[in-house]
C-alpha cells in the first residue's frame, strides 16, 4: 500500500544530484560523497580501489538504510592528495581496468570460436 | 601526484562456452570486481519482457492478472535491448511506451473449438518485431516432441477463448526479476590444495581410503596400485573443511592445507536464453562502465569546492 515504487531504486529524482560532495569541517583532506541510487555494486569496488591508493588513509562506504537508495563514500587522504583527487583517480583506474577486461574477454572469445 | 596509476590488468581464461552457458576464470583482480560483475549480470543488464497486457477476451480458467504475470515471465530474445530506450526516458512517445524505440507489440489469439484441450504456448504470441520473439528452446534440448514446444501460458477447453495485446519493454532485473537475463551467475575462489606427503605416508592404506572418503565431493583419489593419495579435482572442493576435521580426528593435523586464492575466481554463467552467456558478460562490463561513469563528479561540484577551498584558506588566515 505505502510501498515505494520499484523505479525509486534506480531513477534519480528530478532536481537531485547524482553525486554530492561534502567536505569534513573538522579534518583536513577528509570528505563524504553521497551517491544517489547506487548500492554495494559501485560502493564496494570504489572502496577497494581507493584502498590501493597509497595516499588514501581511510576509505569506506555505507548504505544507510535499505529503503534510502543511496550510498555514502567517505575518504580521508594524506596531505599531498585530496579526497576528490583520490575519488577521480579510483574511477579512472576502474574504468581502465574494465576496458582491459573487455578486450581480454573479446580476445579469449575469438580464440575460442576459432577452435571449433 | 599525477600520473600514478593503481590500475590492475585482470586475466581471463574461457573454459567452456555454449549459447546459454559459460565457465571462465578471472584472475589478478579482487572479490569486489568479481562480485560487482556478478551483481550487474543478475540485476542490471537490460532485457525485454512483456510489461503491459490489454485483454480483449478471456474466458479461460485463469484470471486476467494471472495470465498477464505469466506472459511477463516468458523470456524474449533481447539482443536489441542494449540499444533500445527505456520507455520512461523515450522522447518519441512521451514515455507511454508505444513506439519502435522503446517497445515491441505482441498479439495472441486462441480459441478451443474441439473436445481436446488446447495448449496456448509462447509459440502463439505474434511479435511485431522479428528480432524480439519468445525464446526457442527446442533445438538446444534433446527432447523435442513436435507438438510440445514453447512455454505453456494457459490450457483451454471447448468454447474457451483468449485474445489479447501485449507491450514488451526494456527493463532491468532490479525493477522486476522478469527482466533478469541470468538464470544463475556464481563465482568461487580457486582452491589451492597441498597434501603433506610425509605425513600422508604415516597412514595405512585403510586410513588413507577413509580419509579420502570423508570428503563429501570427489576432490581426492586413492590409487589402489600405488597406494597413493592424489588431488583429482581441486574445484570440487566446497570449502566444507570435512577433510581437515577428519585429519584432526585421525590425530594428523596438517595432513592437508587448503587455501582460497584471493585473486582468482571461477565464474559460472547461465542465462534464461534472452541473450547469449558470452554477451551477458560483455554487457555486464559495459553496464558497469556506464555506472561508474555516471558517478563522476560534475563540473559545478568541483568549482564549488574550489571556491570553498579559497574561502577556507582565507578563514584560516591564508
Amino acid at each position: 500500500m505505502n510501498a515505494p515504487d520499484r523505479y525509486e531504486r534506480f531513477v534519480v529524482p528530478e532536481g537531485t544530484k547524482k553525486v554530492s560532495y561534502e567536505r569534513d569541517t573538522k579534518i583536513i583532506n577528509a570528505a563524504s560523497f553521497t551517491i544517489e541510487r547506487e548500492d554495494h555494486t559501485v560502493g564496494n569496488i570504489l572502496r577497494m580501489q581507493l584502498h590501493r591508493d597509497d595516499n588514501v588513509l581511510f576509505a569506506g562506504y555505507k548504505l544507510p538504510h535499505p529503503l534510502q537508495y543511496k550510498i555514502i563514500v567517505r575518504i580521508h587522504t594524506a596531505s599531498q592528495s585530496s579526497p576528490m583527487q583520490a575519488y577521480n583517480q579510483a574511477l579512472n583506474d576502474l574504468d581502465k581496468e574494465l576496458d582491459h577486461l573487455k578486450n581480454a574477454f573479446e580476445a579469449e572469445m575469438a580464440k575460442h570460436s576459432r577452435a571449433y | 601526484m599525477e600520473g600514478v596509476s593503481y590500475q590492475r590488468f585482470p586475466k581471463i581464461k574461457i573454459r567452456e562456452v555454449k549459447d546459454d552457458y559459460m565457465k571462465f576464470e578471472l584472475r589478478e583482480t579482487d572479490a569486489s570486481m568479481a562480485n560487482a560483475l556478478r551483481r550487474v549480470m543478475i540485476a542490471e543488464v537490460p532485457t525485454i519482457a512483456i510489461d503491459l497486457v490489454e485483454i480483449e477476451v478471456n474466458s479461460s480458467v485463469l484470471n486476467d492478472e494471472f495470465i498477464a504475470h505469466r506472459l511477463g515471465l516468458i523470456p524474449l530474445t533481447s539482443e536489441r535491448a542494449m540499444s533500445m530506450r527505456f520507455s520512461r526516458d523515450c522522447d518519441a512517445c512521451d514515455g507511454d511506451g508505444q513506439c519502435e524505440f522503446c517497445s515491441v507489440e505482441f498479439h495472441l489469439r486462441a480459441k478451443c473449438l474441439t473436445d481436446q484441450t488446447l495448449d496456448v504456448t509462447s509459440k502463439d504470441l505474434y511479435s511485431s518485431d522479428h528480432t524480439v520473439v519468445p525464446v526457442d528452446f527446442s533445438d538446444s534440448a534433446g527432447y523435442d516432441v513436435p507438438e510440445q514446444r514453447g512455454i505453456i501460458i494457459v490450457k483451454l477447453r471447448r468454447g474457451q477463448e483468449l485474445r489479447l495485446r501485449a507491450i514488451a519493454r526494456k527493463g532491468i532485473g532490479k525493477d522486476h526479476a522478469k527482466w533478469s537475463p541470468a538464470a544463475t551467475v556464481t563465482f568461487m575462489y580457486e582452491p589451492e590444495i597441498h597434501i603433506n606427503e610425509d605425513l600422508m605416508e604415516t597412514l595405512t592404506s585403510e586410513e588413507k581410503r577413509s580419509w579420502v572418503e570423508s570428503s563429501p565431493t570427489k576432490v581426492f583419489e586413492f590409487n589402489h596400485e600405488t597406494q597413493q593419495v592424489a588431488v583429482v579435482d581441486a574445484e570440487a572442493y566446497t570449502y566444507d573443511e570435512e577433510v581437515i576435521k577428519k585429519a584432526e580426528a585421525m590425530g594428523k593435523p596438517g595432513l592437508v592445507e587448503i587455501h582460497a586464492k584471493e585473486d582468482s575466481f571461477i565464474f559460472t554463467v547461465e542465462t534464461t536464453g534472452a541473450i547469449k552467456a558470452s554477451q551477458l558478460v560483455l554487457n555486464a562490463i559495459e553496464v558497469l562502465k556506464q555506472k561508474l561513469d555516471s558517478v563522476r563528479l560534475s563540473e559545478d561540484t568541483v568549482e564549488a569546492d574550489d571556491q570553498f577551498g579559497e574561502l577556507g584558506a582565507h578563514l584560516r588566515g591564508g
